[in-house]
């Protein structure tokens, strides 16, 4: 049943407020004139005992029957999460998907132990020849005779021929207390262990530091109010909130046993509860006419800076508003830092009430949703829910401030002068070499102290510059929403800043730059992927091309900071997008690795005989064992590309972009 | 970032545990089995308050209300039973309140105003309904039968259940 469903059946459901019962009313009326003509003495009718108990346990009965209803009838709305971010999953979120990608022979039906173990044979095999520089068969050798590694369980756990060592009994007893299995212990043994390899020192982890087996578990948590944009007072909902079910039933039990005890005490304090059953009735939810005001300390803010949001929500109508409780819609992309964005208060006529916190804005364009408004009459029976929407946005574009460091393209053959150091002599600045003068050679560049020693004309010579016209393309696509921790940047938001810092540079240099994305695309009415969409910007330069660069960062809908509903084929993009780059173009590439197609992408982009290089924002984590394995998986396939010749830079969530960037240039990458 | 904490919220809560405590407290003076029971409810109730659970906030509730009935059948008072009665009912709407509030907005959030509305609305609605009550009992203990009075309280319950809303299940 879709929301909209159920936001019909509460609407309907209001409507029959306004109902009255019928039998109840009647036998109310006929006691009511029973009990005045007794009083007023028009009738003698004697009130016996044996009446009074009758009335009384029909009316216990009733009681009972009234609570029990309870349990069934409260409802309230649930509210929403607008303080937090959309969180994005973790790299291994997915167990069986993560054991996969090592599998080899994913087609024959294996069951599920057999196929962790298949996973973590072949994640084995995949680092030993990488890392240790084993081959193939040499690796699946060592596998099989346990020599990969110290661990003598993790050996046999991997190898069809040897015996599990026993365990001693302190282990067992400490399993046995756990209460976790010993192959779910071993899974994580053996990916610690495969993990070590090809880093030194981490060989001996101690078992404590090995990452726990089972998945974090994680806040269900609902980051926005609504999907729907709405201008104004939207009425979604009505609902009974069955708050005082059951206090008729409490007030009919103690008139009831007072009755048959004689006790008028009893039969006072049921009074009690009749008075609280007919006030859950006298009133209707009132209309509320609200307005709802909001202000941004700063629309167009830097990322990073802090925005102070002040909602002022006004009753607009002539009656007290004695139930409001408010929620502001804090977009998906943003968080709260300072502040609530939540009240509960009541409301007189023409009164109102500020709301103020404080977000931290985040590169892109970002869209309040509508106020979610929750009203109540004075005794709470009945809650309206409202959307209150007032468009408001915040743009927060990306600074191209320049990197400390150069940017680590490759050597390649290009036309203009420009940041590229090219190993060719020809014009520039920095030395080449001295070559025998030849006639037509610059005066200034004659070698005037040699000529005034040896008398000899020669000709000094420089490296050659040339300007690079580059493309950097973001990866963009769903299976890039990952970070280390679900609510921190994830690797598209990391992306796309270094990319704003990266074009920076290079126009600073003289390069053109241009920008290209893998993203979610919009589908055309007959189901095709409609590329016209797509972002891209032609290399160029200049403050126009800079300024053209700046917006698409910031708003260009592929590069949402909030992640994309379905996932989107690549091939077509980025069929298109090698239509359009020129031969000598080189690619900046940006990609968190962390599945097999972005590998792909970029091998594709270097076989057209493009110069690649790939950034790679590290979402990794090592928090489970699955964690763990994804973080294998990105290096290998990591490492596998820099022996394809891409150069990879990798970029860990601490560092910054510059950091990154000036490691690689000292490592040598280029 | 700020954390929301979906507890119940903290004006109501001690509003609500005050309100049972005179409950118990008065209950208790006069009746050891009442006092029990109240006692029960008391710890249900701020169990309840604790973990913000409804369940145990209306067996509280319901089970104190059961005490305040006890003490009135062991000999307890007029006024007595129907102050611990407001006190029971106040207790136990004030709880709801509390975990509801709790639920939709979060304990850390500004509901000051709304709370002081509630506990200012249920304490009126008590004292109210107490004093008509007390008065008809005077009115009726100056000489006509406990079956009168039944039957007006009876009359009164009636005509509620018939203005209330139609139930959505019977819809």
């Amino acid at each position: 049943m879709s929301a909209s469903d159920v936001r019909g059946r509460d609407a309907e459901k209001g409507r029959e407020v306004m109902n009255v019962k019928r039998i109840p009313l009647i036998v109310g009326v006929a006691i009511l004139l029973v009990a005045l003509s007794i009083l007023v003495g028009f009738t003698d009718l004697d009130v016996t005992q044996g009446f009074v108990g009758a009335v009384g346990l029909i009316a216990i009965g009733a009681a009972l029957n009234g609570f029990a209803r309870r349990r069934r009838e409260v409802e309230t709305a649930e509210t929403t999460d607008p303080e937090h971010r959309t969180t994005v999953p973790v790299p291994g979120a997915n167990f069986s998907e993560t054991i996969n990608q090592f599998r080899t022979d994913t087609y024959t039906f294996a069951t599920g132990s057999r196929q962790i173990i298949e996973g973590l044979q072949g994640a084995a095999v995949a680092v030993l020849t990488r890392f240790e520089g084993l081959s193939e068969k040499e690796a699946q050798r060592q596998i099989e005779t346990g020599e990969w590694t110290s661990d003598e369980r993790v050996a046999a756990f991997l190898s069809p021929d040897l015996e599990t060592p026993d365990r001693p009994i302190r282990s067992r007893l400490a399993a046995a207390l756990d209460r976790e299995s010993s192959f779910r212990s071993d899974v994580r043994r053996t990916t610690a262990a495969i993990a070590a390899i090809g880093y030194t020192g981490l060989e001996a982890a101690a078992p404590e530091s090995i990452p726990q087996y089972d998945k974090e578990s994680l806040e269900n948590v609902v980051p926005r109010t609504t999907a729907a944009s709405t201008s104004g007072l939207a009425l979604t909902a009505v609902r009974h909130t069955g708050y005082w079910t059951g206090v008729g039933g409490l007030a009919l039990l103690a008139v009831g046993l007072g009755a048959v005890a004689e006790s008028p005490s009893v039969v006072l304090a049921g009074v009690v509860a009749a008075g609280y059953a007919g006030f859950a009735h006298i009133q209707s939810v009132p209309e509320p006419t609200l307005s709802l005001e909001r202000t941004l300390s700063d629309e167009q803010p830097e990322p990073g800076d802090e925005v102070d949001v002040t909602v002022t929500i006004t009753n607009e109508s002539r009656r007290l508003l004695p139930d409001l409780r408010i929620i502001d819609g804090v977009p998906a992309g943003l968080a709260i830092t300072d502040g609530s964005a939540r009240i509960g208060t009541a409301l007189r006529p023409e009164e109102s009430v500020d709301l103020e916190y404080t977000v931290t804005a985040r590169r892109g364009t970002h869209t309040f949703d509508p106020a979610v408004i929750l009203t109540r009459d004075l005794s709470r029976a009945s809650e309206k829910e409202y959307y209150l929407g007032v468009e408001t946005t915040v743009t927060a574009e990306p600074t191209l401030k320049p990197l400390a460091t150069q940017v680590p393209l490759q050597p390649a053959a290009a036309a203009f002068s420009g940041q590229l150091t090219t190993a060719d002599a020809g014009e520039g600045t920095q030395f080449h070499s001295i070559r025998e003068y030849q006639r037509n050679d610059p005066l200034n560049r004659i070698d005037w102290n040699r000529h005034a020693r040896s008398g000899e004309l020669a000709t000094l010579q420089f490296h050659e510059e040339r300007a690079a016209r580059v493309v950097i393309l973001i990866d963009a696509r769903k299976s890039s929403y990952l970070a280390p921790e679900p609510d921190a940047p994830h690797a598209v938001d990391r992306s796309v800043e270094a990319a704003g810092r990266i074009a920076a540079s290079l126009l600073d240099t003289g390069d053109t730059v241009g920008l290209a994305a893998l993203g979610p695309v919009d589908r055309t009415g007959d189901r095709k992927l409609d590329l016209r969409n797509t972002c891209w910007l032609a290399p160029s330069s200049g403050q126009h091309h800079r300024g053209q660069l700046r917006s698409l960062l910031a708003s260009h809908p592929q590069f949402s900071t909030v992640p994309p509903n379905g996932r989107t084929q690549w091939h077509p993009q980025l069929r298109l997008i090698r239509q359009r780059l020129t031969s000598e173009t080189q690619v900046v590439f940006f990609t968190p690795l962390c599945d097999d197609a972005s590998v792909r992408i970029a091998r594709r982009l270097g076989a057209r005989g493009h110069a690649v290089t790939v950034i790679s924002p590290d979402p990794t984590a090592e928090r489970t064992t699955s964690q763990q394995l994804a973080r294998v998986g990105r290096r290998i396939r990591r490492f596998d590309l820099q022996r394809a010749g891409i150069p990879v830079i990798d970029w860990k969530g601490e560092q910054s972009i510059d950091e990154a960037v000036a490691r690689a240039n000292s490592g040598g990458t280029r | 970032m700020m954390e929301l904490t979906r507890k119940p919220t903290r004006q109501n809560t001690v509003a609500s545990i005050t309100g049972a405590v005179v409950a118990l407290v008065v209950i208790g003076s006069g009746s050891p089995a009442g006092g029990l029971f109240g006692l029960v409810g008391l710890g249900l109730l701020a169990l309840g308050l604790h973990r913000g659970a409804r369940l145990a906030v209306d067996f509280g509730g319901g089970v104190l209300f059961i005490g305040v009935i006890l003490g009135g059948l062991q000999g307890l008072s007029p006024e007595a039973t129907v102050i611990g009665a407001v006190g029971t009912l106040l207790a136990w709407d004030l709880a709801n309140s509390a975990v509801e509030l709790g639920e939709q907005l979060g304990r850390e959030t500004k509901t000051d105003r709304l709370e002081a509305v509630h506990i200012v609305t249920s304490l009126a609605v008590g004292l109210l309904s107490a004093t008509l009550g007390y008065g008809v009992f005077i009115f009726s203990g100056a000489g006509y039968s406990l079956g009168v009075a039944v039957l007006l309280i009876l009359a009164v319950v009636f005509l509620i259940a018939g203005l209330r809303s139609s139930e959505p299940a019977a819809a």
